[in-house]
């Protein structure tokens, strides 16, 4: 039904050039077949924003978007293959580390003068929003979130080891708390403190960023030095790797592994993004999961400052689309305009909103747990601008995998870390 | 002949046999289960090789909204279209390289089969940004042509053309016949064992082809099933469940596995030629 | 079609219907493989950015050999003969074994040379390394090609051996043979990606079948796929599981071509069974040995699905392969050039083993 749309669209639009845009619409967030096109009602990211997609498809006049594969692993593999090949999506979603690169290159649109003729208002951007999406003073991209690290808790093996407390979970506010923490749990429940995927997606990295920032340092400055082998990376790593001495947390499990450890019961403590809040909120509900008593907390300072990981989706258009098709460069503007307008139903995801309006609404203060994580964003916070941010992050992943799967020795593990990001900023 | 050491040894290989068989047993068990199940544990029943609970549902889900229907055809597309220019371009190379006299005849041959070092890894990023110029990934014939001349496909021919004797072509040269009707209608025929074997060598490589459909197709309209299936068990967010993408794995493997059982007798020989040959 | 052709009195002569014959092959040949082998030259001699490149077509600068030295020196290398002395002893050995047994009669000279070539090329290469205060310029190239070769040296010795042994087992015409035949050769037709998502799940240690039988006996399942010790264990698992049937069906093919007058002469001399396995079907079989084996070793140096879709490399880099190294630098990271030069190193490795193959072939012919 829905090709056969597509078809007769396509067809109009020969028949008549200004009736019908077909949009091509590049993202990540995995499938979702059978979203709808009802923005209230769906689950999990991947639903969420098809059913948004899909919403827009059916309710913008003369626009019909056609998604483009959904996948993560070769997402800006592909996205730089299409660009090359002169066919990229005519709207895409990336991350805000990815403008350096992508604005750099002249690759994605500059909108600045555009936005507000599409009916999408800046100023309604939260500072760091509007931030997050420019670039040497252009504005390259709609927000669309925040997402940060979060710390996902199991309340029922927290009370079970004593680390409950007006209904709130006691979190560590030390390196040495966490391990005491640790130890409560596995004595009382038998269960893991703390598990992550440590294996696959850089989410150990992201965590141990964290910890770096806490203590006032970075894995690189502005003007280009890597800057990873020292007292502070150390002090980071080992936080995390006192836990996997003594078997307190299992390094060996992946994204999928680790989400369903917790959701079995199996951890106390998830460290995940903001993106499965509803989604670990919707599971917990049901009986036939083990996690029933389901807690949001933000990251917790276990040094001097509060810091967490965090980055930006946001949706850009391709400049060759500005520069030779203005009316599809329109028709883009209008489906950057209604996910803009719908950025209350992409919160409902867990991730933090970016318009000023939504953030002050009741609807968006009243979404599950959203109180319980109310002071991410305030500590939220990345690695310096970089256009190899995804080689370098791959070099941590890799080196950090190194230290906590196969034993290597933290201190040749950070400078070779340091050796191989410094080559990367020199390229 | 026929004696019980026979036996013995038919039922020891056939412990090994089943055990060979076992993840195939598992993909196609999992298919038939309900996702909600797999959710929590992979083996209900028997370690998850019977499927019970059983369901179809993965199956009915898979062709009302999954992409699994198009990129299987899209596959059928590619490898009938790339089987057939295999085809047509070795047929005549192989046969005009065995079969006919020219100048610098062993200077073209040497030419023609020193490709046969050329490994496909090796050229397909100049292979991308050259289809990148001409504005051709995306579409059907970007999969199917950088394939189509493959120097293996002309040796096969070659090498059979050239065992056929001459005196059935001079019979016909005698009659007056020229050498393109002499190759369509007196060498084709002939050909067509070896013919079936190259094709079939060629749809099973066409159809499992996995790093230049990733490289040259980024819309999900050309994706090929091999591709598709990797687009979708990669998923972050495993929205799909396992059910299904296993039920997109057996739909993937059947028409090769159905292929192959009905040509089995050309594929083996295929694999043979293919293998003490090229 | 033939009235119209036969009718004309005049007959295309031969080297016009060559001409014709060949075009389309050329054509295709010299546009899809020729051209784009050199252009890969070419780019890999140029600082190539991908996207730079694709819109400001002279963002390319040229830089020579640039992208060779950066993948494969480093600062302050240096060689020496104790830098790595497993590879370089057991390089040694393959020497000594190579002239000792070419001088005994029991290998062929370019099988000699072969291993020959081979065993001084270990002698030499692990020989490099960086000296004080040097390092690799790419630190992941050499133990990338490391990988890729540990890959080849445990998947071509496990495929061949059990192709071998199976071949040699089922090596009767009855129907059960030939069912169990089809049953091992059935995985070979699967495509990479339905076979690893078969084994990935296969392996995972929460709804794997190999955790569910491990924990039905009261073991803590393995962490294969993220665990430094068995992630290149699975992968070869997974492709000696994947590509058995090939190497099974040019075992049986040579198998049939000995004469069963060896046997029943060795059945007087009391060989049967493992012994006449040992005695008879070894030797004979020597020629489809080696080619099963080249030719192994060139499919599986091309590997890529196994390692991009079930370890991604990992963990830390461990079954990071040549060619997914190729395809990262190339579309990650966009560095067509590094990536281009890369390729041209892998063509040397497999036109070399193309050689060797054709060579072997054209032996005892």
């Amino acid at each position: 039904m829905k090709r056969m749309i597509i078809c007769a669209a396509l067809a109009a639009s020969i028949a008549f050039p200004v009736a019908a845009q077909e949009v091509s619409l590049g993202r990540f967030f995995g499938a979702c077949e059978d979203a709808g096109s009802d923005t209230k009602a769906s689950v999990g990211e991947a639903c969420i924003i098809q059913s948004i997609i899909n919403a827009a498809s059916e309710q913008i006049d003369s626009v019909t978007i056609n998604t483009l594969p959904t996948d993560w692993g070769n997402y800006y593999d592909q996205i730089k293959a299409a660009y090359a090949g002169g066919t990229p999506p005519d709207v895409h979603v990336m991350h805000r580390h990815r403008i350096p690169e992508f604005a750099g290159l002249g690759a994605v649109a500059n909108l600045s003068d555009d936005l507000s003729a599409a009916g999408i208002d800046t100023g309604d951007w939260a500072p760091a929003a509007l931030d997050a999406v420019s670039f040497k003073g252009g504005v390259y991209g709609v927000p669309m979130d925040f997402h940060a690290n979060l710390w996902h808790v199991n309340m029922d093996l927290m009370q079970a080891a004593g680390l409950v407390a007006d209904g709130n979970p006691i979190l560590p506010s030390s390196p040495q708390e966490l391990l005491e923490h640790a130890k409560k749990v596995k004595e009382a429940t038998g269960q893991d403190y703390l598990a992550a995927d440590f294996a696959q997606f850089p989410i150990g990295v992201r965590l141990t960023l964290a910890l770096m920032w806490q203590q006032g340092a970075n894995i690189f400055t502005d003007d280009g030095t890597a800057t990873i082998n020292n007292a502070e990376a150390k002090n980071a790593v080992t936080a995390i790797t006192q836990l996997f001495d003594v078997e307190l947390a299992n390094p060996k499990l992946n994204y999928a592994d680790s989400q369903q450890a917790f959701l079995n019961g199996e951890a106390a403590i998830l460290v995940n993004g903001t993106w499965v809040v509803d989604f670990y909120a919707a599971e917990a509900a049901k009986s036939e999961v083990a996690l029933n008593n389901y807690y949001v907390a933000d990251f917790p300072t276990l040094f001097s400052e509060g810091a967490t990981w965090a980055d930006s989706h946001m949706w850009a258009i391709p400049a060759s689309l500005k520069a030779n098709e203005p009316e599809k460069y329109q028709a883009a503007l209008k489906v950057l305009a209604f996910i803009n307008d719908h950025n209350i139903d992409w919160a409902r995801t867990g991730h933090m909103a970016v318009r000023n309006s939504v953030l002050n609404s009741d609807d968006y203060k009243n979404l599950p747990h959203r109180a319980e994580y109310a002071g991410t964003a305030d500590i939220a916070k990345d690695t310096p601008p970089s256009e190899r941010y995804g080689a370098i992050q791959d070099v941590l992943n890799r080196e950090l995998q190194a230290i906590w799967l196969t034993g290597k020795d933290v201190d040749t593990a950070l400078a070779d870390a340091e050796a191989e990001v410094q080559d990367l900023l020199d390229r | 002949m026929l004696n019980r050491s026979y036996y013995w040894l038919i039922l020891a290989i056939s412990i090994p046999a089943f055990i060979w068989l076992v993840p195939t047993i598992w993909m196609v068990s999992l298919s038939f289960q309900p996702n909600e199940v797999l959710a929590r544990t992979t083996s209900t029943t028997a370690l998850g090789l019977i499927p019970y609970p059983f369901t179809a549902q993965n199956y009915a889900d898979l062709f009302s909204f999954g992409h699994t229907p198009l990129w299987f055809l899209n596959s059928v597309l590619v490898a009938v279209g790339m089987t057939l220019g295999v085809l047509l371009v070795s047929t005549t190379a192989g046969y005009a390289l065995a079969r006919l006299e020219f100048p610098s005849k062993t200077l073209v041959t040497i030419v023609c089969l020193i490709g046969l070092m050329v490994p496909e890894q090796a050229v397909f990023i100049p292979l991308y940004t050259m289809f990148a110029d001409f504005g051709w990934h995306n579409s059907y014939h970007a999969l199917i042509l950088p394939r189509v001349a493959v120097p293996i496909g002309v040796f096969l021919m070659y090498q059979f053309f050239k065992a056929i004797p001459k005196d059935i072509e001079e019979a016909a040269r005698l009659d007056g016949v020229g050498w393109l009707q002499i190759f369509w209608f007196v060498m084709l025929p002939l050909a067509r064992p070896a013919m079936m074997t190259l094709a079939i060598l060629t749809f099973l490589y066409a159809w499992n082809d996995y790093l230049w459909p990733l490289v040259s197709a980024q819309k999900r309209e050309y994706f090929t099933i091999t591709l598709g299936l990797a687009s979708i068990q990669s998923n972050f967010a495993q929205s799909e469940g396992l059910g299904r993408v296993m039920a997109s794995g057996v739909i993937a493997s059947l028409p090769v596995v159905i292929l192959f059982l009905i040509f089995q007798r050309y594929v083996v020989q295929a694999m043979t030629v293919g293998g003490t040959k090229g | 079609m033939n009235q119209k052709l036969a009718a004309p009195k005049r007959l295309l002569s031969q080297n016009q219907a060559a001409l014709i014959l060949l075009t389309p092959f050329l054509a295709t040949y010299a546009l899809f493989l020729v051209y784009p082998f050199f252009r890969g030259f070419w780019i890999s001699l140029h600082d190539w950015n991908l996207l730079a490149v694709a819109f400001n077509p002279d963002a390319k600068e040229f830089i020579g050999f640039e992208n060779y030295r950066k993948v494969m020196w480093g600062k302050n290398i240096g060689w020496s003969i104790f830098a790595n002395p497993i590879m370089q002893v057991l390089g040694l050995i393959g020497v000594a074994l190579s002239v000792y047994l070419y001088r005994t009669r029991r290998l062929s000279r370019a099988t000699a040379i072969a291993i020959g070539i081979g065993s001084v090329l270990l002698i030499l290469l692990p020989g490099f390394h960086p000296g004080e205060g040097g390092r690799w310029y790419d630190r992941r190239f050499w133990p990338t090609v490391g990988n890729t070769l540990l890959f080849v040296g445990l998947a071509v010795p496990g495929v061949t051996v059990t192709a071998l042994v199976l071949a040699a087992a089922l090596n009767r015409e009855t129907r059960a043979m030939g069912v169990l035949r089809t049953l091992f050769f059935l995985s070979q037709v699967l495509s990479v990606t339905v076979v690893t998502l078969i084994w990935q799940i296969m392996f995972s240690p929460r709804q794997g079948l190999i955790a569910n039988v491990t924990e039905l006996f009261g073991g803590s399942p393995i962490v294969w796929l993220t665990d430094e010790r068995f992630a290149m264990a699975a992968i070869v698992i997974t492709t000696i599981w994947w590509s058995l049937g090939i190497a099974m069906i040019l075992f049986l093919a040579g198998l049939q071509d000995i004469s069963r007058d060896l046997y029943e002469a060795g059945a007087l001399d009391n060989a049967t069974g493992t012994k006449a396995f040992w005695f008879i079907t070894l030797p004979n079989l020597k020629r489809t040995i080696t080619l099963v084996i080249v030719l192994q070793i060139i499919l599986h140096f091309q590997v890529f699905g196994q390692s991009h879709l079930m370890t991604n490399g990992g963990p830390n880099d461990t079954t990071q392969v040549l060619v997914r190294y190729i395809y990262q630098t190339g579309f990650r990271d966009s560095e067509l050039g590094r990536a281009s030069a890369m390729a041209v190193f892998l063509f040397l490795i497999m036109g070399a083993f193309s050689i060797l193959q054709f060579v072997l072939g054209r032996e005892d012919d």
